[in-house]
């Protein structure tokens, strides 16, 4: 088990944030993804024309909120560890709550997303470009919800005194894994929404 | 700078990205400026979570070359995919 650094500002070179364990799964959701998007390419490739006009009919505005919200998200919860690290856990727990409302403010987007795109005609019946990009953002809402219930915990632990400065693992390691979500979010956003 | 300094200022910067991609993505026809915004970006974006949010600048070579690798091999491959597609390579 990884013991996570007493430090202030940065951890030592060499570290591995949280743990490994996470860090497995973590490479596996990047391979995962790393499939998708192969195929996102491959479909570009045999349906060019579609790929061209599909981000057109995608609602611009609800894929740049999710972008801010998953960014945002992942800016608390940076500053929800440097928090722990100075042992100020209420205001480590606030950011963990800011975090919360933004995967909260993703979730809400998606829906209303998906009720305009239904309103709208964009479903999988129309094409290569709408099938991989329900594919992929449905894959995506799933590791936010995952990400949801990993946070919930966090909160719950964090709650209960189990982080301090020089033990944090568990909220360093869930921090990683919100990142990694949001990651693939900043790919997958410019490929669908903006890409013609 | 202290981190949080850093981080809050990079927030910023990626927020400001974000929606400068969507206007030129919202305002401009499809071509190559979009496209090179779009790889650009992605490697940038990508590049300040891995190094400063996540804090992998200075983790272990393995998941730090394993992560960066992943935001120089999807904007390369991206660029070649456009190119492929739309006739140009």
């Amino acid at each position: 088990m990884e013991q996570t650094l007493q430090t202030t500002e940065y951890p030592q070179d060499g570290h591995i944030p949280g743990n490994r364990g996470m860090w497995a799964g973590i490479l596996c959701e990047m391979t995962e993804f790393a499939v998708l998007f192969t195929v996102y390419f491959v479909a570009r490739l045999f349906f060019a024309e579609e790929f061209r006009t599909g981000p057109d009919q995608l609602n611009l505005l609800a894929g740049t909120l999710n972008t801010i919200w998953m960014i945002t998200g992942s800016y608390f919860v940076a500053n929800a560890v440097l928090a722990i690290r100075k042992n100020n856990t209420s205001l480590s727990l606030r950011y963990l709550y800011l975090v919360f409302l933004c995967a909260a403010a993703y979730m809400v987007t998606k829906y209303l997303e998906y009720k305009w795109n239904v309103a709208h005609g964009v479903s999988v019946q129309n094409g290569a470009f709408f099938t991989v990009y329900y594919y992929l953002t449905l894959t995506h809402i799933l590791h936010v919800f995952w990400g949801m219930l990993g946070l919930a915990w966090i909160i719950f632990r964090t709650h209960g005194g189990a982080y301090s400065a020089s033990y944090h693992e568990g909220m360093e390691s869930f921090a990683s894994y919100w990142h990694a979500t949001d990651l693939v979010w900043l790919i997958i956003f410019p490929l669908l929404y903006l890409l013609r | 700078m202290t981190h949080k300094k850093l981080i809050t200022w990079l927030w910023l910067v990626l927020l400001i990205l974000t929606l400068g991609g969507s206007l030129l993505g919202e305002m401009s026809q499809a071509g190559y400026l979009l496209m090179l915004f779009v790889t650009l970006s992605m490697a940038f974006k990508g590049r300040v979570v891995i190094d400063h949010f996540m804090e992998l600048k200075n983790a272990h070579p393995f998941i730090r070359n394993t992560m960066q690798a992943y935001f120089y091999v999807l904007p390369i491959v991206t660029l070649v995919i456009y190119l492929f597609s739309s006739g140009r390579l």
